[in-house]
């Protein structure tokens, strides 16, 4: 592989990975606290996208698109925590809870992806870029600011939510409802106020996805599909329940699937990714990193 | 319910689904109600998996999409006999069940969710990359109809279709009940609600997951070729998440672990959907209508439209 190409793949691997890590995070995150999985996640990303557009048409071209982004994630940790409340909330306790709320998450799905066509309509859109123009790095890079932007900026934020998780007392407790609820509630924790942060910050990191995926390629109301599956699968390559996996594994899957496509073509490659996944599965049941995984029933 | 009622019951529906082609001359309802009876067929094979078993296979529609393309390779590529290349389907589609089951028997709740969908979209992957056998994101076109002797099933006003897709599900209806009332369907319930004690008094979690995994696929597999010949077209849209919406969803409004519910939901979801169409407005809406139906259903009747049965005595 020429140098050149060895710089593409590098880059667009970059690229994938960190709106991977993004949006896997925040099913994680999810997963890990309130011990559902979202499948409505990746349209939520779709809508993000949408919001922002919407915002950015209302305020004229006059400002930087980071203002409607700002609004953007206000907007979607509100929807989040609304969208715990009807999905979610009403189940806890049943014991069907994970197939209850995959039906509910899927109706969620629906939802949205038909509502942004109803209100924004099936015509593609885009998002102005971040940051006008290229950057270069000595001769062989030269990407254009927005991608350098979501190289840069989507650790930074992941980065954000390791430290909030680990070393805040809001972020802590979050995770003490994941790992035990009962004994939580215990110690003082309001569990139902965590899982509403939860569902929100989750949801605003799929909006601040779907921003940057919105300047990198067209709008549509099914955006959040694809992106979404291979969420499903960065989670599960790091092990559920487990952010810090989720995100190198995010990194990892993001290579796997630019160098794949490099090698064996756009067409192979979903069926390999899956199939990887799949022995993931077989062989370590609990994802690659899994340390100690939420007990499942 | 008595059994005695229910079994008047059983009969009346099915004397009055018989009948209700030389009632009603509109060819559009005997369309529709081919619809309903192949996603009935569907809907409660997934119940055997998902509600009696409580095994959260999420590729069920998965299998169904097996059978749609096995049926359509076979009889358009491979020249298989419309009557043969629909049973394939199903044994296609049983064997494929297998394939699935090794990586889910030693998986537990949601890794089964997981593993399963990413079997589904697998499937769909490999459709859309392999063009030369299944046509691709196109799909497969011009696949022949069953025919009796002379007499073509697809120029009849759908009669033919209206009855073999009646019977398929008649016969998946019987088969199940009384595979869940046989002893194994006894220990797959145990294994469900106790899997300590159930596996303490010698049931084998691994072989009750395989057979009944292959037991849910093969009525799918059937089913999809059903569609298949039916539509004269194997598209990928069969594997979509839309697909699984609709089938899960006349899964759960139905209620689980009722064989019939799903059955009654699948009616009910289509006719409804078909209602919703009088109402040539709502366009796009509609789906919004259908989720928060949904929505609200799961809410309302946690236990389906049967579980609201057995509440209301009937």
């Amino acid at each position: 592989m020429s140098l050149d190409a060895f710089a593409s793949v590098l880059l667009s691997g970059l690229v994938l990975s960190s709106l991977y890590a993004l949006l896997a995070s925040g099913l994680s995150l999810v997963w890990t606290t309130l011990g559902i999985f979202n499948f409505a996640h990746g349209a939520l990303m779709a809508v993000g996208a949408y919001i922002t557009w919407q915002i950015a048409q209302g305020l004229g071209d006059t400002y930087w698109i980071g203002i409607p982004i700002v609004l953007m994630i206000a907007v979607m940790i509100l929807l989040g925590a609304l969208l715990e409340y009807i999905l979610i909330r009403p189940f806890y306790g049943d014991k069907n809870l994970i197939l209850v709320t995959v039906m509910t998450t899927l109706a969620a799905l629906t939802f949205f992806e038909n509502g942004i066509q109803a209100v924004w309509g099936p015509r593609l859109k885009q998002l102005p870029p971040v940051v006008e123009g290229n950057v270069s790095i000595g001769n062989l890079f030269t990407v254009s600011s927005h991608e350098a932007v979501v190289i840069v900026v989507s650790p930074l934020i992941l980065i954000g939510l390791y430290y909030f998780l680990n070393h805040s007392v809001t972020g802590k407790s979050i995770r003490a409802v994941g790992q035990n609820q009962k004994a939580a509630k215990l110690m003082g924790i309001h569990v139902g106020r965590s899982f509403i942060l939860t569902f929100g910050l989750a949801t605003a990191l799929a909006g601040i996805a779907g921003a940057f995926f919105g300047g990198l390629r067209l709008m549509n109301p099914t955006m959040g599909s694809e992106p979404l599956v291979k969420a499903l699968i960065v989670v599960i390559f790091g092990g559920l329940g487990n952010i810090g996996g989720t995100i190198a594994a995010a990194y990892m899957i993001g290579f796997l699937e630019a160098l794949l496509i490099y090698f064996v073509g756009l067409y192979w490659t979903p069926s390999i990714l899956f199939l990887v996944m799949i022995l993931v599965l077989f062989f370590r049941h609990e994802g690659l990193f899994s340390s100690s995984p939420r007990t499942t029933t | 319910m008595p059994v005695s009622r229910r079994f008047t019951l059983l009969i009346a529906c099915i004397a009055a689904l018989a009948a209700f082609p030389l009632l009603v001359q509109d060819s559009y309802m005997r369309h529709l109600l081919i619809l309903v009876f192949i996603f009935a067929v569907v809907a409660s094979s997934w119940d055997v998996s998902l509600g009696y078993a409580g095994l959260f296979n999420f590729g069920h529609v998965a299998f169904f999409g097996i059978g749609v393309y096995a049926t359509g390779i076979l009889a358009r590529k491979f020249g298989v006999d419309p009557w043969l290349a629909l049973p394939a389907g199903g044994i296609v589609a049983g064997l494929s069940a297998v394939l699935v089951a090794i990586p889910v028997l030693r998986l537990k709740g949601i890794y089964v969710v997981l593993v399963t969908f990413a079997f589904s979209q697998l499937c769909l992957q490999l459709v859309l990359s392999q063009s030369w056998l299944t046509g691709g994101a196109a799909g497969l076109v011009r696949i022949p109809p069953l025919r009796l002797l002379d007499y073509n099933f697809a120029r009849d006003g759908k009669f033919a279709y209206y009855y073999v897709a009646l019977v398929l599900l008649i016969l998946t209806i019987v088969a199940l009940t009384r595979f869940v009332k046989a002893p194994i369907g006894r220990g797959i319930l145990a294994l469900r609600d106790n899997p300590d004690y159930a596996a303490a008094r010698g049931i084998n979690q691994a072989i009750v997951r395989v057979v009944v995994l292959v037991v849910s696929a093969i009525p799918a597999g059937l089913a999809g070729g059903l569609y298949c010949l039916y539509f004269r077209i194997a598209a990928p849209e069969v594997f979509s998440f839309g697909t699984a919406i609709l089938i899960l969803s006349m899964l759960l409004v139905g209620g689980t672990s009722t064989i019939y519910g799903p059955v009654a939901a699948a009616f009910c979801i289509m006719l409804f959907s078909e209602y919703l169409e009088n109402f040539p407005q709502l366009d796009v809406y509609k789906h919004l209508v259908i989720a928060a139906v949904i929505i609200a259903i799961l809410r309302l009747a946690p236990d389906g439209l049967s579980g609201l049965a057995r509440r209301l005595r009937i």
